[in-house]
This record gives structure tokens, C-alpha cells and sequence, in this order.
């Protein structure tokens, strides 16, 4: 087993809070909200969403908003790792999501059970939309191929099961992140759920209401050390740990003691061969919702002191659910590197029951590693430490 | 790894006893089901009977799931029991589901849901059960298992992707114990969209060596491996390799080749040339149903020769292409059976198995 740190050589981002690092981590210092009403469907609710707006047209096909977020951010990550042409190397490709693994389109549902006939286009988008199967096959990669759907989860499982992936030597490079559409169907189910925010999300804040749903898609280029020296690329980023442990405890509400949560940090940190006292800071679930957020609070606060910073970027990019993994962990990757985390926006009260407090302002962070949660609907939670190698 | 135990449900019953008797039974005409828009029409299908499982306890923790959710809770205790592993708190047990297509009925009647009631009437029970990983959260929860908890889908390589990942975990070390399991429902839509794109098997009889044109009988079912690094000596069988989307092993010679053929592609010839003249081949899939989790059935065939050393008869044998195929069941020396798959881009899936 390769029990060397993974390198991160590339980043791709395009969620509410821009198309690419660059641009979201403009907004991030502006404190951007792009959170508003819902154009991409009809529907009777009101509940504040965060859209992509601006959606690069030559990446835009009928029905396959997930796809294409995730080849945006593909194609950026694999420009900031200067891997154009994988030839040579086994790449692997694995994603999460949730909407692109369910055929929920209701037009050719309504159709079907109202008529018994549907035109089969959408069927076939489903057949031919398998996340990690059209991205191997558009790179020609030789690795293996894995969709992780893990609701809330499933980008950080996704990048997990890569690393594992990598440790293993199946392969020298995977593609790994995760992605998702805004989509009618979730949209109204985590509103039946009563978990919505009629405002926009605050995590962390004792007066917080719930969640936005958001869309979008974040990836990360990993590799072996020896498979970017043998391409003459380079990075101080690492993915170092990830650990995942199920609560086994409901479907949608997490343990009140969040024995999940615990364990997958402790994985995380062991695979990583750090102490709690290493981590400079945590970039956290942090959806807004009263249980989420009292757990994983309670449980930060116990694993990393009071004086963890800890922010939930959620107030700039809602809930991507499938694809919130992924880009969370490009969010602290990217944090590690430009050595600040923004404030974690919507919150402004701290809650008694909450015994850690995100952060208000741009904060400066000197560490070497930090780590990235996630918690999910049926009780799974995951945790990676990236790692700045040569860092403070 | 090691396969130290096996459970699973299908059309014939719950529990790898009632699989091993399927083996050595062979085909039987699957039921038959009056779809919905099928102007009268029956079709033969192989559907998971729940009605029929003895002792409800399981059942009456998870009652409110699906019938997803249920076939995988019951499978994989079953592995379990037939693992012998028992007391699970202090073990270190991850669960790893593979699904083509996950809870597509509830998220049916989740639409069923919007389209009748609006956006803000529907039921927040079905929503969740909608969910793709809410039968690997039920088998966690109705076993107490608090290790990593994954769902995966691939199409066709769903399974194989699974154990895969397994094989890596394990070596990792973070779990001492894996529960690999396959998971598919029947439902009336996706076979609307299968008809439209496969030929059904109107006598009912998938004939997976017919390789073009093929037929299908959609099924269903679940099927759940206990893996471990250890052997504790009752071990089914050692799992040598997995490998996806290629073969780099496929001259490796083994004692017998199992392919996942089951009119689930309208072309499955790319199987012919893996297979050779001198290794006999089955194909189970006539026991069981067409599902794109099928390979999971023939790996658990594999496991079951490889430990009783007894070798099963394609339950159909139809054979227009001449090949190698097993034709009669008996006692056999069998040391390795490599279990292929393909998928719709005719690239190769092998999971090789091998006595412990």
C-alpha cells in the first residue's frame, strides 16, 4: 500500500459563488450572495435557491445540467493540472452526485403514466449520463470508473474512495469531486422535509431556519507523486486522510451525539498520521439546519477546542448536495493555499447550544492541514485532511 | 478477500440454501405480471417475493422502506448469519452497495406525489426513501453497523466497481469486515423503457449463449457478500482479482469462465471472443432475471461451486454458436472461475475467484 500523501494537482469550482477559483474566491472576499428565486423550473415555493447564472453555452445540452457542471469543472481542473493529454497514465474517474443517478424527469414521467408512451430522449440521457462513465470516456482514461451516490456525501466519499483508489495503486492519477444540478424533484422533497429556509441560510447562527439548495460542481486532479514528477508537475496541495462511519441511527436526522461524525474525523486524522491540534481549520457541513448544525458544532468544538476556526461556505454556494463534497474540498484546499478562509456569511448570533462559533471575518490561516466534512441523509459521514506541504 | 458468507433474495426464496437449489433444480418458468399501458398483455418477470419470509423482525425494524430497501436489509443479514459473524459493535464492518438503479419505483411515486398533490403537498416518507442511498442507510441501521456506508452505480459494472473498492478498503485496513451487496427493483417504467430498447423473452427463457439477437426477463433481487481478509476456514472462496473496463488477466487459465449474458444487451457477441474451447462456460441468468446487478448472482454461482466443488449446468443451453458450455451438474476439481461481464461500450469486467 502507497501510504504516501496524494498529491492535489488540480482544482476545478463552479458553483452560485462563480466559475472557477479564481472567481469564487472574489466572491468569497466580497461576501457575494447569489442566493435568490428559482428560474430553472416552475413551481408553487418560494424558498430561495443559489443557481449558476451565467452558464458557459458551449458546455449548456438539454437535460444534462449535472454532466456539464461536472465537465466545467473537470476541464478547469485539468487545465490547473496541466494534464491535457493522459496518455500514459491510468486515470481513474470517480464522482458523486444524486440527481444525475435518478431518472426524475416529470414531463416524461407525465407522459408515461398518463398516456403510456414517453419519448425515450430523456430515458437515454439517464442510459448515457453515468457521471464517471462520461468523463473516463471523453479523457480515453484506463482506470477504473465509479459514481458514488451518497446524498449529501457522496462528493467527499467520492474523493475518499480515489484516495483509496490511489493507495492501492489501481491507478496513477483519478479525477474526483462531485456535482449537481438544481433539480425540481429534491427541491420539493427537502421542502416536504420542512428543512427550507424561506431567507437565505445562516449556519451556525442561533436563529438559522434551514437550507438553500444550490447547484454546482468541484473536482480535484489526484495523483501519485510519481505519476506528476514523471509529467514535470508539481503542488504543495495533499489529500492525506479521509475517514467514513455511519451513524446507524435514522434516515435523515443525525445521531444527537454524532458518533458518525466522530469516527470518520478519527479515521481521517489517523490515515493522516495528525493530532487534532494540527488542523488549522475546518471547513464544515454547515447546511443551517437546527440538527445538522447543533451536531456538528457539539462535535467540532470536542474534537479541535473551542478556538477551531471553522466556517460553512454554504451561505455562498447552498446546498449542492452531491456536489457539496467536492466542492468544499476545493474550497479548503484552496483556503490552505491562499492562507485566509472568508467569513462564513449568514452568521451572525451564536447559539448557546452550539459550544463553537464560525468564523465572522476573512481570517488568516498559517497551518498545515484542514479538514472538510460532510454529513448525509441516511446517516453517513465523511471527513478528508488536505495537507500544504512546506506550509507553516 | 475472502467471500465468507452469502445471503440473498430473489424469485425462488430467501437465503443462498434456496439459491444452491435453484442451481441444481435449473429453469423454471418465471411468474408473470399484468403491466401497467399493456393493453391486458402479461410478462414474465422474476419478482423477489417478500410475502414469504419467514420471521418479520428485520421487517417490522425497517417497515417503513421499500421493497429496495428491504431486499437489502434481508440479504445482507443473511449474510451475516451465514457468515457467523455476530455481534458487530465491536467490529470494524463497512457496507458497500452497488444499484443500476436504485429506488426508481419510490422515486416514482415520489413524481406520482408532485404531479397529484403539487410542490408543497408530497410525502416527506417517500422523498426520503427515494433517496439512492437510503437501502445501504437501512442496512446499516437495521444492523447496527457504524462503519463507512457507500452506494455505488455503474450500469453494468456496478457490482464489480463494489468489490473493487472493497478489496482496497480492506488491504487499507479501515474495515476489518465488508458487506458488498447488489440491489435491484422491478418496476413498470424502467420496463417500459427496456421493452423499448430489448427484446423480451416471450417464452419466458433468457438464452444468454445466444449472444445476437438476445432476450430478456426482467428481475430482481439482492445479494450480499460477507468479505474479510481473514479465512476462517469456512471461506466460499478466495476473491483473487476484480477488474473493470479491462481484463489485463483474460489468458489467465481458470477451470471455468461464468459470463453475466442476459439480454440486457440487444448484442452481447463481444463475450465470444473470451471464451475458449476448452473451458467450459454458464451463464446463470435464467434463474434468476435480467438485472444489470446479475454479475452479483453469477459471482455468488462461482463461490458456491468453488466451496461444494461441484459444478452447476446452465439451467438453458441453447447453443448456436457452438461453444464450451457446462452442460451437466456434478462433482469437479475447480480451483478458479473467472465471472465476466461486458457493458454497452463492449468493454470487459472480470472478478476471478479462486478456493481459499
Amino acid at each position: 500500500m502507497n501510504d504516501e500523501a496524494i498529491l492535489i494537482t488540480g482544482m476545478g469550482a463552479i458553483s452560485a459563488a462563480g466559475n472557477g477559483i479564481a472567481e469564487t474566491l472574489a466572491a468569497f472576499e466580497r461576501g457575494a450572495r447569489n442566493g435568490g428565486p428559482v428560474s430553472l423550473f416552475r413551481t408553487a415555493l418560494t424558498y430561495p435557491v443559489f443557481e449558476v447564472k451565467r452558464f458557459p453555452q458551449e458546455y449548456a445540452r438539454e437535460g444534462q445540467r449535472t454532466l456539464d457542471l461536472a465537465l466545467i469543472a473537470v476541464d478547469q481542473a485539468l487545465k490547473d493540472a496541466g494534464l491535457i493529454d493522459p496518455f500514459g497514465f491510468r486515470v481513474g474517474v470517480c464522482m458523486g452526485t444524486t440527481v444525475a443517478s435518478q431518472l426524475n424527469d416529470l414531463a416524461f414521467y407525465r407522459s408515461y403514466r398518463e398516456q403510456g408512451t414517453a419519448p425515450l430522449a430523456p430515458a437515454d440521457r439517464f442510459l448515457k449520463g453515468n457521471l464517471a462513465a462520461v468523463i473516463a470516456q471523453r479523457l480515453k482514461a484506463r482506470g477504473p470508473a465509479l459514481t458514488v451516490v451518497n446524498a449529501c456525501s457522496s462528493g467527499t466519499d467520492a474523493i475518499g474512495a480515489a484516495l483509496s483508489w490511489l493507495r492501492s495503486d489501481l491507478c496513477d492519477i483519478v479525477i474526483a469531486g462531485g456535482a449537481d444540478e438544481l433539480n425540481h424533484v429534491p427541491y420539493c422533497g427537502f421542502a416536504s422535509l420542512g428543512i427550507m429556509n424561506d431567507g437565505l441560510c445562516s449556519p451556525f447562527d442561533r436563529d438559522r431556519k434551514g437550507l438553500n439548495l444550490g447547484e454546482g460542481a468541484g473536482v480535484l486532479v489526484l495523483e501519485q507523486k510519481r505519476a506528476a514528477k514523471k509529467r514535470n508537475a508539481a503542488s504543495h496541495l495533499t489529500l492525506l486522510g479521509y475517514g467514513s462511519s455511519s451513524d446507524a441511527y435514522h434516515l435523515t436526522a443525525p445521531h444527537p451525539e454524532g458518533v458518525g461524525l466522530k469516527a470518520s474525523l478519527q479515521a481521517a486524522l489517523a490515515e493522516a498520521q495528525i493530532t487534532p491540534d494540527d488542523i488549522c481549520f475546518v471547513n464544515a457541513h454547515g447546511t443551517g439546519t437546527k440538527d445538522n448544525d447543533q451536531v456538528e458544532g457539539k462535535i467540532l468544538a470536542e474534537a479541535f477546542g473551542p478556538g477551531l476556526a471553522m466556517l460553512s461556505t454554504k451561505g455562498y454556494t447552498g446546498h449542492t448536495l452531491g456536489a457539496a463534497g467536492g466542492l468544499e474540498a476545493v474550497f479548503t484546499a484552496a483556503g490552505l493555499r491562499a492562507g485566509w478562509i472568508p467569513p462564513s456569511i449568514g452568521f451572525e448570533n451564536p447559539d448557546t447550544a452550539i459550544p463553537l462559533s464560525p468564523v465572522r471575518e476573512k481570517t488568516a490561516v498559517g497551518g498545515r492541514y484542514a479538514v472538510s466534512t460532510s454529513l448525509a441523509f441516511g446517516g453517513n459521514n465523511a471527513a478528508l485532511v488536505i495537507g500544504l506541504e512546506g506550509g507553516a | 478477500m475472502n467471500i465468507l458468507g452469502i445471503g440473498m433474495i430473489f424469485s425462488r426464496g430467501l437465503g443462498i440454501a434456496c439459491f444452491e437449489k435453484a442451481l441444481q433444480d435449473g429453469w423454471r418458468k418465471p411468474g408473470e405480471i399484468e403491466v401497467a399501458h399493456g393493453a391486458g398483455r402479461n410478462y414474465p418477470v422474476y419478482l423477489a417475493g417478500l410475502e414469504t419470509v419467514q420471521g418479520k423482525t428485520l421487517l417490522k425494524k425497517i417497515r417503513r422502506s421499500d421493497k429496495l430497501a428491504k431486499m437489502s436489509a434481508l440479504a445482507a443479514a443473511d449474510a451475516l448469519v451465514d457468515g457467523g459473524i455476530g455481534g458487530l459493535r465491536d467490529k470494524r464492518v463497512g457496507v458497500i452497495i452497488a444499484t443500476a438503479f436504485g429506488a426508481h419505483v419510490t422515486t416514482f411515486s415520489f413524481l406520482d406525489d408532485i404531479l397529484d398533490y403539487g410542490d408543497a403537498a408530497v410525502s416527506p416518507t417517500t422523498f426520503s426513501n427515494s433517496v439512492h442511498n437510503a437501502a445501504a442507510s437501512y442496512v446499516s441501521l437495521s444492523l447496527d453497523i457504524q462503519g463507512p456506508t457507500l452506494t455505488v452505480t455503474q450500469f453494468q459494472f456496478s457490482f464489480q466497481a463494489a468489490m473493487q473498492l472493497a478489496q482496497t478498503w480492506l488491504d487499507q485496513g479501515r474495515c476489518d469486515y465488508l458487506l458488498v451487496g447488489a440491489v435491484d427493483q422491478y418496476g413498470d417504467v424502467l420496463r417500459y423503457v427496456a421493452d423499448r430498447k430489448l427484446a423480451i423473452a416471450e417464452d419466458g427463457k433468457i438464452k444468454p449463449f445466444a449472444f445476437n439477437p438476445t432476450c430478456y426477463v426482467p428481475g430482481e433481487g439482492a445479494v450480499f457478500f460477507l468479505l474479510s481478509g481473514e479465512d476462517r476456514g469456512k471461506s466460499y472462496c478466495r476473491v483473487d482479482a476484480v477488474h473493470t473496463y479491462d481484463d489485463p488477466l483474460h489468458g489467465k487459465p481458470v477451470d471455468i469462465n461464468i459470463i453475466d449474458a442476459d439480454g440486457m444487451l440487444p448484442d452481447e457477441s463481444a463475450y465470444l471472443p473470451s471464451l475458449s474451447p476448452d473451458i467450459p462456460s454458464a451463464a446463470y441468468s435464467p434463474l434468476f432475471g435480467s438485472m444489470m446487478i446479475g454479475s452479483a448472482f453469477n459471482a455468488a454461482a462461482g463461490a458456491l461451486m468453488i466451496k461444494r466443488q461441484t459444478r452447476y449446468a446452465s439451467p438453458v443451453q441453447d447453443n448456436p454458436h457452438g461453444i464450451c458450455i457446462l452442460t451437466e451438474t456434478g462433482e469437479a476439481r475447480i480451483e478458479a472461475i473467472r465471472c465476466m461481464g461486458i457493458d454497452c461500450s463492449q468493454a470487459k469486467s472480470a472478478i476471478y475467484l479462486t478456493s481459499a
